[in-house]
């Protein structure tokens, strides 16, 4: 067996003791530093919040005798209430549009944003992306406090502030689709002379139309997810009846809106997990 | 005495299916370079597998210096796994890891649990590795991610790793057919020369016929899992080729 | 309209009219899906607009133009005093993220099909609850929080935490599951034990995914921390929530951009961040 401490490299020429070693400069120092750096800001945060950690186990205790003392039983009675039904319906309603509305102007401004298939790189892409970007980064009940301020309380803020959740979150997905299709099928109905959306309608529209059908029942499951809150804000629905409980302490009905809220949106995702998954399957 | 004695190996993936390897014997002797050939499904890569027991086998006795492997304890295994090299055909290497630290690797079952969760290898394993990897030829590459490296660059690395474990026996699944006729030639002679030098016997499994006699001292031919074929290369004739390959017609 | 064949072949004839017919089903049939969406868009508008809105209240298009009119300033002296609830909101998504992924370990494990202790049980449990935390609205678990450990930012790191455990599980069990075989065979073949095939073979693989979806949900989690001051659980939403009762317009204006700022900030250090990892 070959002695690895005598043993030489076919070069012939002798070896000296070598050494090697893991750090390297300035990587490993930047990587060490970041993870301390990370470290210290996370203990600073729960210095500078106190945030006790022994509040956390009392809470666990706290949590379940709340639980028995004020939320239960929830009155399930109130969700059979007329009423009730009604802003069921409403929450629905509003994701609908919601979802719709956001959908039908996401698309175009999808396409404006690809940075790949921009009609136009100086003006339309700057203002797709942004557009996308700014209804993104303001949170939907955001949107909803602003839009209520203005219009009042009612279904009507509530739609506006969904559909432009709506764009934000579906403008990026799509327009991401976009910005990965297959350059060849474009290039060949350039080809043909077509004006620019032509080509979106015949080389990008087929390719993406699977992707984007994926995308828009998951807009309309995450907009029903919001809907069921934005009523608390101001605009209509099952949110409204929550805040309207929380307000007056009545819990067990705070209870019992939240029960339903939690299976409606499970439901939701349940069938908009199926649609998807079928959706997939079937291309 | 032969290093690597395999009596009546049997193989099947499922207790119901067919079997892969129906009683294959061979053996390997001190300073073999002995290729396994035959067309597709023939149970190389299986038989392979089996001496390490990746694959285990249905019975059968595998014998590496007089210990049989099929009945070995788990732990015992693994041991004797530390004395096995084996170099794969996709190089199976830890993409994201550098080149150093794949061919470290090599040294995991002599390295504490505790220390390799820490990547601390003795200076002697670091010192061993530099050398390996300098006779592989990849001195310059010793820091770069393993993904960054060539085919034929990640299977050097492959080869130093499994030299990295001192082994007693080289087991090689397929070096070559994920790398361009130029490069797999220069591995081939690569992994010649390094079992010479280093005094390990070595199976190989190899589908191409024009290297394995070209660089390999032993042959085996298997089809449809039964040995058809055991001997010195120069024994191995156009008329015995073709009964070995007869099905690959197709 | 019939192609004019030189011979008369009736066959060809009917195959045109018969892929004519075929696209003008197919033509139907997209119209008539379309059609149901806008019917049903027709319905709902008209709940809307006309029985839910009050259109007395909201004025004239001029009186709603002065509303919107009414944010379009800042209010510069408000500045100052969003510093420390900025620092609060950052600190609290941060901890709410950090929080999250360490309460991931149990529900990955239960989650990811390949290591999972029970196929039948743990495995849709694990599952189920990635699913829940999703379902639930930041703003839900955030009144679930204030009840529980009453107002200030520790229910919004709380509720943060909650939320983000089903996103950053899920991605982080689909990267265990997806992860290749090849190394771990390799380190089994070294004589590898478990332990090490899981540093060597497994977190390899597994950790950059891991650090990069953790990184883009504390980005997220800046956006929803800003919001968890509405219904008191800390942060910039507090001062928000305080703007618009004051009836100060060009602070709430004012607030909103502060928060926009935030999270350009968030996401270019978290661009920037994620790609360092990858």
């Amino acid at each position: 067996m070959q002695d690895m401490a005598t043993y030489r490299p076919s070069g012939g020429h002798p070896v000296e003791r070598r050494t090697w070693s893991r750090f390297r400069y300035p990587d490993t120092l930047i990587a060490f530093g970041v993870q301390v750096g990370v470290l210290i800001f996370l203990g600073v945060s729960m210095v500078y919040m106190d945030v006790r950690l022994e509040r956390l186990l009392e809470f666990g205790q706290r949590f379940s005798a709340l639980i028995v003392d004020r939320y239960y039983p929830p009155e399930f009675s109130l969700l059979s209430q007329p009423r009730y039904l009604q802003a069921i319906l409403d929450t629905m309603q509003m994701a609908y549009l919601g979802a719709l509305f956001g959908l039908l102007l996401a698309a175009p401004l999808a396409w404006f944003a690809a940075f790949n298939m921009t009609p136009n790189k100086r003006f339309l892409y700057p203002f797709g992306r942004l557009t996308i970007m700014g209804c993104r980064a303001v949170h939907e009940m955001i949107w909803t406090i602003l839009l209520v301020s203005i219009l009042g309380f009612g279904m009507l803020a509530g739609v506006l502030a969904l559909t432009l959740f709506c764009i934000g979150f579906a403008g990026k997905l799509m327009s991401e689709e976009i910005e990965a299709i297959d350059k060849g099928q474009v290039e060949a109905i350039r080809a043909t002379g077509a004006n620019e959306l032509q080509v979106f309608v015949y080389a990008v529209l087929p390719q993406v139309r699977v992707a984007w059908t994926g995308i828009a029942i998951y807009t309309w499951d995450v907009a029903f997810r919001a809907a069921t809150v934005v009523g608390f804000f101001g605009a209509g629905g099952m949110g409204w009846y929550l805040q309207r409980y929380v307000q007056q302490l009545e819990s067990q009905r705070v209870a019992a809106v939240l029960v339903s809220i939690v299976l409606l949106v499970t439901v939701s995702e349940v069938v908009s997990a199926w649609a998807r998954a079928r959706v997939a399957r079937a291309k | 005495m032969p290093i690597l004695d395999v009596q009546d190996l049997r193989v099947r993936y499922s207790r119901t299916g067919a079997e892969i390897l129906k009683g294959v014997s061979l053996q390997v002797d001190a300073g073999d370079f002995c290729a396994v050939i035959g067309p597709s499904g023939a149970g190389k890569s299986t038989l392979i597998r089996c001496i390490n027991r990746l694959v285990e086998p249905v019975s059968g006795r595998i014998l590496l210096y007089d210990e049989d492997v099929v009945t070995m304890p788990t732990r015992r295994l693994r041991e004797t796994r530390r004395h096995i090299g084996m170099i794969f055909q996709e190089f199976n290497l830890v993409n994201r890891m550098s080149v150093m630290d794949n061919v470290l690797s090599g040294r995991l079952g002599s390295v504490g649990t505790v220390q390799s969760l820490f990547k601390l290898f003795s200076r002697d394993d670091v010192e061993r590795a530099l050398t390996l990897l300098d006779r592989v030829g990849l001195t310059d590459h010793v820091d770069k991610r393993a993904d960054q490296l060539s085919g034929g660059q990640r299977q050097r690395v492959g080869i130093a790793r499994a030299l990295m474990q001192d082994p007693k026996l080289l087991l090689i699944d397929e070096p070559t057919s994920s790398l361009d006729p130029k490069i797999a030639r220069e591995v081939m002679t690569l992994i010649r020369d390094v079992a010479r030098e280093f005094n390990v016997p070595a199976l190989v499994n190899i589908h191409d016929v024009q290297l394995a006699t070209e660089f390999c001292n032993k042959i085996i031919g298997l089809q449809d899992g039964v040995k058809m074929f055991d001997g010195p290369t120069e024994k191995l004739d156009r008329r015995m080729l073709d009964t070995i390959y007869a099905m690959e017609v197709l | 309209m019939t192609v004019a064949s030189a011979t008369g072949d009736r066959p060809f004839d009917d195959r045109i009219f018969a892929a004519e017919h075929q696209r003008r089903r197919a033509r139907w049939r997209s119209a008539a899906v379309a059609g149901i969406f806008a019917l049903l868009a027709a319905i709902c508008l008209y709940n809307i607009l006309v029985i839910d809105t009050d259109w007395a209240r909201m004025g004239s298009l001029g009186e709603v133009l002065t509303s919107v009119g009414r944010f379009l300033a800042i209010d510069f002296e408000l500045i100052p005093h969003l510093v420390e609830p900025i620092i609060e909101t950052l600190m609290m998504s941060a901890l709410g993220t950090a929080l999250g992924a360490i309460l991931c370990v149990p529900v990955i494990w239960l989650g990811a099909h390949n290591i999972t202790p029970s196929r039948w049980i743990g495995y849709p449990v694990g599952r189920m609850l990635m699913t829940l935390s999703r379902s639930i609205h930041e703003i839900v678990w955030a009144l679930v929080f204030v009840s529980a450990v009453g107002l200030g930012s520790l229910a919004g790191i709380l509720a943060l935490a909650m939320r983000s455990i089903g996103f950053i599980a899920k991605i982080i069990a689909e990267a265990i599951e997806n992860v290749d075989p090849k190394p771990i065979e390799a380190i089994r073949a070294v004589g590898g034990n478990r332990l090490q095939v899981l540093r060597y073979g497994i977190v390899p693989q597994v950790l950059p995914v891991a650090i990069g979806v953790i990184i883009f949900e504390w980005d997220i989690n800046i956006r929803r921390s800003a919001i968890m001051g509405l219904v008191g659980a800390g942060g910039l939403g507090l001062t928000f929530h305080r703007q618009m009762v004051m009836f100060n317009y060009p602070g709430v204006t004012t607030v909103i951009l502060a928060i926009l700022l935030l999270i350009i900030l968030g996401e270019a250090l978290s661009y920037y961040a994620r790609k360092a990892v990858i």
